[in-house]
C-alpha cells in the first residue's frame, strides 16, 4: 500500500453489505479514524434506518470556515439533528434508495467520504477566496494593488490534533497550505527529516509541477500573528508549507487535490512506521546472519561431550 | 574494502588472536566461585592492560584482557544523526538477542563512546574454535558498517519515493 | 489525546484475525491471517539467510533519478506492495504474488510478514494513527515470553503505540461469558474450551492464571467437522460434494442431538427431518443436495470420535473432565462450575447441553463410586455447569472488546515511557485485567 484510501473502509463495507439487499439488522459501531475522528453507526430507531454520526475536534473551527454548507451540499437529504456527543450525522432509510446501483455506489462513497469532505470546507473556503482575490488583483499591476490584495486572504487555522494544525491562506497567485508538525519520538523525527527533506528537494528534481514545499522550524512569516502560533524557539514543531500554484487551484482539480493533501500527515507518519518495519525485517536477516556465522564456531563432533555440567554453569555465569 | 579498513581489521584480528589465551581460574575472593575476572575486577594482578586500536575518532575497539576473560567493546562509525539513530537500533536489536549469541554482552561497557560489548570468557573458548570467535567479531565489524550504511541509503531512497509518490497526484 | 479514543482490539488467530474497537459488540473486521507478497509463496521470509532481495545492493539508488523513472522505479519498494486478509486471498489467485500465513498453530512464525500485516490492518482498515491508541493484543496459552517482547518491540518501536496490553485468549474468552445470564459472579476462574477451524483446546484458568500444566488439545475441529459431512455426503453419491458445500450445510443445519441411536429412529419415522440444500454451482447451474444424518451425525465427532477418527478416541467430555482432574484440587469446583465455551465450532445447536449433561454424568459416577467405597458417606455433590452465550463465535475479541473499555483499561497497559525505561522485557509481566481488584 502506497497511497492512503481517503474514505473509511469499514464505513464503505457496512453500507455496502447493507445496500446489497441483505436483511436488516441493528448495528451499533464505534468507529475510529485518523486524527481522533470517532463515527457510531448505528441503527437508532429501526433497522432500516441507518445512521452515521461524526465526532471531529476541530469542528468548531471548521463551521467558522463553511463546513456546514459543505457538508448540507454534499449530504442534504440525508442530513438530520447531530446525535448526542456528535457533531454531524446523516441517517439513510434503506426501504428508500436510490433505484440504480450505481446511485447507491455512489451514495456509499460520498458518506465513507464525510471526513474528507468536513475537512474540506476551509480548503474550499480558500479556493473561492483565490479565485476573488485573482480577479481583483487582475485589475492592477503588482506595484499598486491595495495591501488587501497583496497581502491576500486571513490564515484559516484549523486544530485537528492535540498538536498539530493545519493553517490554510489564500492569496492572489497561491494557496498555501501550512501543516505544524511535531514528533514525540527521537527516532521518529530523525526520520521525519529525511523524509521532509525529499518532499522539499522532489519538485526541484523530478515532479516540476509539483506544488513547492517548504520546511522551516519556526512559524513561516505567513503565520505571523496567528493566534495559537507560539514561536516556542525550541525547533520542536516543525512547520511543512505547501503552496498550491494556480495549476492545482482549477475548478476542475480541487476536489483531489483537497482530498490528497488532507492525507499528507498521516501519509508521512505511515511510511515512517512502514520504513521502521522494513528496517527491522532487515536487522531480522542480518541477525540471523550473525548467528549462523557465530555458530559455525561451535565444532560439530565435540558438541555432545561439551554437554557437560560445566557447559551449563557457564551460561548462568554471562 | 577501503584502503585503511584492511590494516584496521588487521589488527584488531591479531590483537584479538593474541588476548584470546584464557585459562580456567577460579576467583581469588570468593570461595568456589568462578567469575570472569574482567568483570568482577577484584584481582588487580590478574588483569592486563587494556588496549585500544582506532581507525580515526569516530571507529576504534577496545579490547581488555585479563586472565580468564576479555572484553571487547566496538564504537561503530556514526557520520551524522541518522547513523546514530540506526546504530543504536540496531545494536539494541542485537543485545535483546543476546541469550542466543552467547558471548554478546547485554549492554556496552560503562566507558562513554562504545556502542556494542562482547564477552569471552574461558568457557567459551573451550567450547568454540578460537579463531572462528576472532572471525566472528572481524565480520560483525564489517558488516556492521555495510547495514548501516545500506539502511542509510534506504531510507533516503524510500523518503525520496514517497515524496514523489505523495507529489505526483498534484501533477 | 489517547485518553478519549477507543482501544483497539485484535485478536489474530491461526485462520483468521479479528479486528476492531473496544466497546463495540463485534470485531469491525475479521479476514484471513494471510498475507500476498511479491514472489512465490513458500520461500523468502523468515528462512534467516540472505538478506531482503531487494535494497542490499546501493546500485538500486541510482535508478530513478529524472523524472521519466520516478514511478517506475519499483526496486526498494517491494516492501510496501503486498495484500492482507481477502485481499490476499484474490491476489495470490492471480500471477506474481505469493500467499503467507504468519501464524500457525496460534503462534507467530513469521515476524516479518506479521508486522507488516499490522501495519496494513491499522493504517489500512482500521485508519487509526498508533500514536493516539491504546492496543489490546491477545496470545495463545503458554505463548513463550520472547514472542511477547518481540510484539512489543514491534509495537512500540514501529507503531509508537501509546499503550499495550497482551492477553491471553482463553482469559478473554472467560470475560465474554459474563454476557451470559447464568454468570453471576464474574470470575476468571473457569475451563475455557475453545474450538475453532483447526484444532480445540481444553484451558482449565484459575483466578486469571492459565493452568498451563493441565491444557489439553484434542486434534479435532471445525475443518473435520467439514471433511467428515464432506465423506458422508461423498458415499452417498450427492451431486455436489465440494468442501464448500459441506461447508455451508455444516453451519447451517448440524446440531447436537443427545442420543445418537434414538436420532436415527426419529429420522426414519418422521421423513421431514431430511431436508434439501440447493447449491448454485459456477455457471448458474443449481444442484439439490440431499442433507440426512450428517445433520447430527457430524458435531457427534466430539463425543465419539471413533466414528471419525481412528487414532483419537477421546470424547470430548473426558478430556474436560481429566482436565479439571489434572488442576489443583482447590480451584476443581470452580473449574467444573463454569465451563465456557469459544470459537466457530461450538455453535451448534444444544452442544452446551450435551456437553454438560456427559460431564455430569462422569462426575456423579465417580462421586457415587467414591461413596459406595467409602461405605456410607454421603457427598454434596458438584455443580457442572457449561456456559454458552451469543459471542461464543469471536469470544476472545469480545473478551477483549469488553476490558478493553473499561475505564481502567489504560492504566493496565504499559505505556511507551514504561517500554523506553525498562525495555521490552516489561511485557512479560501485565497486571491481571478485570480480576480482583478490578471493575
Amino acid at each position: 500500500m502506497l497511497l492512503l484510501d481517503y474514505q473509511n473502509v469499514l464505513i464503505q463495507a457496512v453500507l455496502t453489505e447493507r445496500f446489497s439487499g441483505a436483511p436488516p439488522v441493528s448495528i451499533d459501531q464505534t468507529v475510529s479514524d485518523f486524527d481522533g475522528v470517532i463515527f457510531h453507526i448505528s441503527t437508532p430507531e429501526s433497522k432500516s434506518k441507518i445512521m452515521v454520526s461524526l465526532q471531529i475536534r476541530c469542528y468548531k473551527d471548521l463551521v467558522r470556515y463553511g463546513a456546514e454548507q459543505v457538508l448540507n451540499r454534499e449530504y442534504g437529504p440525508y442530513v438530520v439533528a447531530p446525535e448526542i456527543g456528535y457533531d454531524f450525522s446523516v441517517v439513510v432509510d434503506l426501504d428508500n434508495l436510490p433505484a440504480e446501483k450505481e446511485a447507491r455506489d455512489e451514495l456509499v462513497n460520498k458518506i465513507s467520504l464525510l471526513k474528507r469532505n468536513a475537512m474540506a470546507a476551509p480548503f474550499e473556503q480558500a479556493y473561492q477566496e483565490h479565485y476573488r482575490l485573482r480577479e481583483e488583483a487582475a485589475k492592477f499591476t503588482s506595484e499598486e494593488a491595495p495591501q488587501g490584495v497583496r497581502e491576500g486572504g486571513t490564515v484559516k487555522a484549523i486544530q485537528y490534533r492535540e498538536e498539530e494544525a493545519i493553517y490554510v491562506k489564500a492569496s492572489h497567485d497561491r494557496v498555501t497550505v501550512i501543516f505544524s508538525t511535531i514528533f514525540r519520538e527521537e527516532t521518529d523525527r530523525v526520520y521525519g527529516k529525511v523524509f521532509i527533506q525529499e518532499f522539499v528537494d522532489a519538485r526541484r528534481r523530478a515532479i516540476q509541477n509539483a506544488p513547492q514545499v517548504l520546511f522551516r522550524n519556526d512559524p513561516p512569516l505567513e503565520l505571523q500573528g496567528v493566534p495559537g502560533v507560539n514561536n516556542t524557539g525550541t525547533g520542536e514543531v516543525g512547520y511543512v508549507t505547501f503552496v498550491l500554484f494556480p495549476r492545482h487551484l482549477t475548478p476542475q482539480r480541487m476536489p483531489d487535490v483537497i482530498s490528497h493533501i488532507q492525507t499528507f500527515r498521516d501519509y508521512f507518519h505511515y511510511h515512517i512506521k512502514a520504513s521502521k518495519a522494513y528496517i527491522h525485517s532487515r536487522m531480522r536477516r542480518r541477525t540471523a546472519d550473525f548467528l549462523q556465522v557465530l555458530r559455525r564456531a561451535r565444532p560439530d563432533s565435540e558438541e555432545k561431550e561439551r554437554k557437560t555440567a560445566s557447559g551449563r554453569t557457564f551460561k548462568q555465569g554471562v | 574494502m577501503s584502503q585503511s579498513l584492511r590494516p584496521y581489521l588487521q589488527a584488531v584480528r591479531s590483537s584479538l588472536t593474541a588476548a584470546l589465551c584464557l585459562s580456567n581460574f577460579a576467583s581469588q575472593t570468593a570461595e568456589r566461585h568462578n567469575v570472569p575476572e574482567v568483570e568482577a575486577r577484584t584481582s588487580p594482578e590478574v588483569l592486563l592492560t587494556p588496549l585500544t586500536i582506532a581507525r580515526n575518532e569516530n571507529e576504534r575497539v577496545l579490547i581488555e584482557p585479563s586472565i580468564n576473560s576479555i572484553r571487547i567493546s566496538i564504537k561503530i562509525k556514526q557520520a551524522d544523526e541518522i547513523e546514530h539513530i540506526l546504530v543504536h537500533k540496531f545494536t539494541r536489536f542485537l543485545t535483546q538477542r543476546a541469550e542466543s549469541f552467547f558471548i554478546l554482552r547485554r549492554k556496552p561497557i560503562k566507558v562513554v563512546g562504545y556502542d556494542i560489548s562482547f564477552l569471552i570468557t574461558n568457557f567459551h573458548t573451550e567450547e568454540m574454535l578460537k579463531h572462528k570467535l576472532v572471525d566472528f567479531i572481524i565480520q560483525f565489524m564489517e558488516e556492521v558498517d555495510k547495514e548501516i550504511s545500506e539502511m542509510k541509503l534506504f531510507l533516503n531512497a524510500r523518503a525520496r519515493f514517497v515524496a514523489e509518490s505523495f507529489l505526483t497526484p498534484f501533477d | 489525546m489517547a485518553n478519549q479514543t477507543p482501544a483497539v482490539v485484535m485478536d489474530n488467530g491461526t485462520g483468521f484475525s479479528k479486528l476492531g474497537f473496544a466497546g463495540n459488540d463485534s470485531p469491525s473486521f475479521v479476514f484471513p491471517t494471510a498475507i500476498a507478497t511479491k514472489g512465490p509463496a513458500g520461500g523468502g521470509g523468515g528462512s534467516g539467510s540472505g538478506r531482503p532481495a531487494v535494497g542490499s545492493k546501493p546500485s538500486f539508488l541510482t535508478g530513478g533519478a529524472g523524472p521519466s523513472g520516478h514511478l517506475s522505479m519499483k526496486r526498494g519498494t517491494e516492501d510496501l506492495d503486498f495484500f492482507i486478509g481477502d485481499e490476499a486471498i484474490n491476489a495470490a489467485s492471480g500471477p506474481g504474488y505469493g500467499l503467507h500465513y504468519p501464524i500457525r498453530h496460534g503462534q507467530i512464525e513469521n515476524w516479518d510478514h506479521m508486522e507488516r500485516f499490522w501495519s496494513n490492518s491499522i493504517f489500512k482498515y482500521l485508519r487509526v494513527e498508533p500514536e493516539d491508541h491504546c492496543f489490546l493484543l491477545t496470545e495463545p496459552p503458554l505463548n513463550p515470553p520472547e514472542n511477547r517482547e518481540n510484539t512489543a518491540e514491534i509495537f512500540f518501536e514501529s507503531f509508537n503505540c501509546s499503550g499495550l496490553y497482551i492477553a491471553v485468549q482463553a482469559v478473554l474468552a472467560l470475560a465474554a461469558s459474563w454476557t451470559s445470564s447464568k454468570v453471576q459472579d464474574r470470575s476468571l476462574t473457569g475451563t475455557v474450551i475453545d474450538s475453532g477451524d483447526g484444532v480445540t483446546h481444553v484451558i482449565p484458568v484459575a483466578e486469571g492464571y492459565v493452568i498451563g500444566s493441565s491444557i489439553k488439545s484434542i486434534p479435532i475441529a471445525g475443518r473435520d467437522i467439514t471433511y467428515f459431512v464432506q465423506s458422508l455426503l461423498r458415499d452417498r453419491g450427492e451431486p455436489d460434494s465440494s468442501l464448500k458445500t459441506a461447508q455451508e450445510i455444516k453451519e447451517e443445519y448440524c446440531y447436537v442431538c443427545p442420543d445418537i441411536v434414538k436420532e436415527f429412529a426419529r429420522f426414519d419415522r418422521d421423513r421431514s427431518r431430511f431436508l434439501k440444500h440447493v447449491v448454485s454451482q459456477p455457471g448458474g447451474r443449481q444442484v439439490t443436495v440431499d442433507v440426512g444424518y450428517e445433520r447430527f451425525l457430524a458435531p457427534e465427532i466430539f463425543f465419539n470420535p471413533e466414528i471419525y477418527s481412528s487414532d483419537f478416541l477421546t470424547p470430548l467430555p473426558v478430556v474436560v473432565d481429566g482436565v479439571i482432574q489434572s488442576s489443583p484440587i482447590d480451584v476443581r469446583r470452580g473449574l467444573y462450575k463454569n465451563i465456557v465455551l469459544s470459537g466457530g465450532s461450538t455453535l451448534y445447536k444444544d452442544f452446551g447441553r450435551r456437553l454438560q449433561r456427559d460431564i455430569k454424568k462422569l462426575v456423579d459416577d465417580r462421586i457415587h463410586a467414591s461413596e459406595v467405597r467409602s461405605g456410607g458417606a454421603r457427598s454434596g455433590g458438584l455443580e457442572v455447569q457449561v456456559i454458552s452465550h451469543k459471542r461464543q463465535r469471536h469470544g476472545p475479541w469480545f473478551g477483549g472488546s469488553l476490558l478493553g473499555q473499561t475505564p481502567e483499561f489504560r492504566s493496565y497497559c504499559h505505556t511507551k515511557a514504561e517500554y523506553q525505561e525498562y525495555g521490552p522485557g516489561i511485557v512479560r509481566r501485565f497486571a491481571l485485567l478485570g480480576g480482583p481488584g478490578g471493575s
